[in-house]
């Protein structure tokens, strides 16, 4: 039984030996490669885009401009209140941002082909940029949506006016997140290869080949079944790789022209952080009443999220703001809840989905206004949130935005939490002993920081359906086959960027085949050989992919043990298969192998019972349809260096309920890794556009992300309350970005009296807030 | 331009325009993919090579520049029976790794890392390896992985 322990992970060997196959390593004859030319002006029409001079540079095979490529994405959704905008596959007429593509070069290399691209000449006729989602709007970006918004949603229940008029505190906050980039190591890249006019093969690090798959269907107007969508290893993705983007329409667009002759683009980083999804750029307004108690009573929310210069494909504007809106509130009690949200576009990179979507910004808005909250009352942060955490026993929870809260975990995870700091030998209780120390007789002060979270995981088809869109993602499918030698082949709907499917799925299928771990095959990433699926996105493909696994091999096991009841004359209840043996109950010897009843299925038909179809394969689609609410705190202690206002941190403690464990190292590492992202977004990483709307942080010199330097030891628990799907799982792959950014405001807020309304929590800030407390320096 | 150099302990020459990058000229002219490119820009050291035992960003380098050099690479660790190099077998074992593309240049810079300082401390390994960036580990695993093949030369060592 290999579920649920740590094992050598399949793909390690091949990583580490330099023989992954990524995308970019793809060498095809003939080939040649693409460069894009972009916009240098943030808005702008296009008087012309000369491209003469780049088609005379030797090496340059042809240059496409935005009016040969007659496509472009318009990501749809039926709510009111959302205005559907066209992206183009080259700007056409209009550029709206610095670093859309306007043009694209094909020549025999990639340093050609650039050559071309900085030789195509563009006459730009300026209109006024808008980079501030709350600036005055001069030239609208989109003709459309005349005041910038594209869409509108409130949120609402109960009666907030009321609830606050009858609070004892009312506390308000106004907050600003940090515009982030995801930032794989592996940037974007693209091979498109026709093998006619008809028929297309993709190579693409993408998270979602089969919804790639389908999306190019529709614009190129051909069978799904005449396109082949392949993501080889992919290098990180986040969610900025579960997005088409007009970069690959055009590709596969201009690679159409000419069957038989492969063209690749590989982006480099430049290119990523101008063009690639950004997040997190958003404003939060709220005003929070309070009981005498400090029962949280109404919350009443205003939220802008910059969502960019267009409505990313398919996922649409509405993926921050939406997610914003619908999961505000967090693990805490509530009734009385009223948010706008808005998504606003500007003359900026297009937001898209980023690791944990809009959540690391409303948990660093709702944890703020708990600890205004506590300090307006006198009452301690953690008892706050105790007083209003979602509880067992108010499972299901309904939340205001009608989700239903499965877990009710919150507050075991929390004083898990602060059963496990430590520093220095100091615990909880001895630390708050240190900070009244440090306070009296001087030295550095030290602070200490909360956030409590839930995180919506594995959404089945009714907890997708929020953003209604055209497609619902709740389900994924899985062939597990049981080849003629015994050995197990699992072809799966999921992708891996990092996340270890080839061997969490392994160890599902052996496990509840009862083969070992070695004899499983897992093939995943090819729209040719898994069924469907829709991918990497939202904490889903442990629990969905992962139950549509389990359900496969159960299906298959079932057939292959029927079998071996007629083969061997025995009661298919009494049998059983250990590490590809057949058991029968009462017998400690085998009765035969998995090995021969499969030779039987696939070699020697003549054997099989009557009524036996031959082969022993299953697919089985899996979809929970509601989703699993995975519980999580983590609280930080920090030091505070007065004379720089450096923020030191001395422990970071995070507890998660990830349901069963499949795999312990892989789930650490994938809360571990997120834990880094979200430190790197609370104190470092920041997106700056100048007011012209240019690009101030455009390469890894100026966007900081954190290097093991920066990175702290973490204290990491766990909570293993099964989840209700087959395997009792709960995702973890995002929860981790969601609490630095509040923990770590809060612990100054604790440390210094400075309540950060501004992310990222630089010392440059910390230090300015000093200085006006006159603090700073002492 | 024709340039010769040894990879991995073998003769290699090649034919390339000055501008080419090293990164470039071992991923396309010799097809050692096992080199990443993460920035193309000199800061996330996913191209780490070692040129004459010292650690090189490619990307930066150009190829005409790595001439009668001895260049080690990812795929020269394996050792010629299969078996992993230590740091390899360690980051396996300590998760070191996920997506695998920083993996290669991150493995070169523990190599020179070792090969100058075979017992590091954790701060130690933290300071070298944040020459590089991963966006996946968190780092400690890493840190763990260094640690590890740290300990487990010294252990080979002791048995010579």
């Amino acid at each position: 039984m290999t579920i649920g322990q740590t094992v050598t992970r399949k793909e390690d060997h091949r990583l580490l030996t330099g023989r992954g196959r990524f995308v970019s390593d793809l060498q095809l004859s003939p080939m040649r490669h693409v460069a894009f030319t972009r916009s240098i002006v943030a808005h702008a029409h296009l008087a012309t885009v000369d491209t003469s001079e780049a088609l005379a540079l030797p090496g340059v095979r042809a240059v496409f401009t935005g009016a040969d490529i007659p496509l472009a994405l318009r990501a749809q959704s039926a709510l009111p209140g959302y205005v559907e905008t066209d992206q183009p596959a080259l700007a056409v007429g209009k550029v709206r941002f610095v670093g859309e593509a306007l043009a694209a070069v094909i020549a025999d290399n990639r340093y050609l082909a650039e050559d071309g691209a900085e030789l195509v000449d563009v006459d730009y006729s300026p209109l006024q940029p808008l980079v501030d989602a709350t600036g005055v709007v001069i030239d609208p970006v989109h003709d459309d949506a005349p005041d910038n918004i594209l869409i509108r949603r409130i949120f609402e229940n109960g009666d907030v006016d009321t609830a606050l008029e009858q609070s004892a505190v009312v506390v308000r906050r106004d907050l600003t997140t940090n515009r982030h980039a995801g930032n794989p190591m592996e940037c974007r890249a693209t091979v498109a290869l026709w093998e006619d006019h008809r028929n297309l093969t993709v190579w693409s690090g993408t998270q979602v080949p089969h919804l790639v798959r389908n999306m190019l269907a529709e614009q190129l107007d051909l069978p799904e079944g005449n396109i082949r969508v392949i993501a080889p290893d992919v290098g990180g993705g986040f969610g900025v790789k579960a997005v088409l983007y007009p970069e690959d329409l055009a590709i596969c667009a201009m690679a159409r022209t000419m069957p038989g002759t492969a063209l690749k683009w590989v982006e480099d980083r430049v290119e990523h952080l101008h063009a690639a999804s950004h997040a997190r750029d958003h404003r939060y307004e709220v005003e929070a009443g309070f009981a005498d108690d400090g029962e949280l009573l109404a919350l009443r929310v205003d939220a802008t999220c910059n969502v960019g210069a267009y409505s990313v494909y398919p996922w649409t504007v509405g993926i921050e703001p939406l997610m914003a809106g619908g999961l505000f509130t967090g693990p805490y009690r509530l009734e009385h809840y009223r948010c706008l949200v808005r998504g606003v576009t500007t003359n900026t990179s297009p937001s898209g989905p980023y690791r944990g979507v809009a959540r690391p910004a409303t948990v660093f808005a709702m944890e703020a206004v708990l600890d205004s909250g506590a300090r307006a009352l006198g009452i301690s942060g953690a008892d706050i949130r105790r007083r209003n955490l979602i509880a067992p026993d108010d499972i299901p929870y309904r939340m205001p935005t009608r989700l239903v809260d499965d877990s009710g975990h919150y507050l075991e995870c929390f004083e898990k939490a602060l059963d496990l700091v430590e520093h220095n030998g100091l615990d909880y209780d001895g630390l708050r002993a240190e900070q009244q120390k440090r306070v009296a007789h001087g030295g550095n002060p030290i602070g200490i920081g909360f956030a409590v979270y839930n995180e919506l995981t594995g959404l089945g088809r009714a907890a997708s359906a929020g953003p209604r869109m055209p497609f619902r993602t709740g389900h994924e499918a899985c062939t597990v086959r049981i080849n003629p030698e015994g050995s197990v082949t699992v072809l799966s709907g999921v992708t891996s960027q990092g996340q270890g499917l080839e061997t969490t799925l392994a160890q599902v299928v052996a496990g509840t085949i009862g083969v070992g771990f070695d004899d499983v095959q897992v093939r995943y990433g090819d729209t040719n050989e898994s069924l469907w699926g829709f991918g990497a996105f939202s904490s889903r493909q442990a629990v969905i992919a992962g139950g549509a696994a389990l359900q496969s091999a159960e299906a298959v096991l079932e057939k292959a043990l029927a079998l071996a009841a007629e083969l061997y004359e025995a009661n298919a209840d009494d049998l059983t298969l250990t590490n590809g043996n057949i058991m029968v109950a009462g017998s400690p010897q085998p009765i035969g192998t998995l090995a021969d009843v499969a030779r039987v299925a696939y070699l020697e038909s003549n054997r099989l019972p009557a009524g036996f179809e031959p082969g022993l394969e299953s697919t089985r689609f899996y979809d929970p349809v509601m989703g699993a609410f995975a519980a999580g705190a983590q609280v930080v202690v920090i030091e505070i260096e007065r004379s720089t206002g450096e923020l030191k941190i001395l422990d970071l403690v995070c507890v998660e309920d990830s349901g069963r464990i499949l795999n312990p190292q892989i789930v650490e590492g994938q809360v571990a890794g997120s834990l880094a992202q979200g430190i790197g977004g609370a104190l470092y990483e920041h997106l700056v556009y100048d007011d012209d709307g240019n690009l101030k942080t455009g390469t890894l010199l100026d966007y900081l992300m954190p290097t093991s330097a920066e990175t702290p030891e973490f204290t990491l628990g766990h909570l293993t309350h099964h989840a209700d799907n087959p395997l009792g799982v709960r995702g973890v792959g995002e929860g981790g970005t969601l609490g630095p950014a509040a923990t770590l405001a809060g612990a100054v807020a604790d440390a210094v009296g400075l309540e950060i309304d501004e992310l990222p929590i630089t010392p440059a800030r910390i230090w300015d807030g000093l200085a006006q407390q006159g603090g700073a320096g002492t | 331009m024709r340039v010769e150099f040894t990879v991995n302990g073998s003769a290699e020459s090649v034919e390339v325009e000055p501008r080419v990058t090293l990164a470039d000229a071992l991923r396309e002219e010799l097809g050692l993919t096992g080199t990443h490119l993460g920035c193309e820009h000199g800061v996330c050291g996913a191209c780490t090579v070692l040129v004459d035992e010292q650690p090189v960003r490619s990307c930066l380098m150009l190829a005409v520049q790595a001439r009668n050099a001895s260049l080690q690479t990812i795929e020269g660790l394996e050792r010629e029976n299969g078996s992993l190099h230590p740091l390899q077998q360690a980051f396996s074992d300590c998760h070191g790794l996920q997506c695998g593309f920083c993996t290669p240049g991150m493995v070169m810079t523990a190599v020179h890392l070792l090969a100058t300082n075979p017992d590091p401390t954790r701060d130690e390994i933290r300071a070298e390896m944040s020459a590089n960036i991963c966006r996946c580990t968190g780092y400690n695993s890493i840190v763990d992985s260094v640690e590890q093949a740290a300990t487990a030369r010294g252990a080979l060592a002791r048995d010579d």
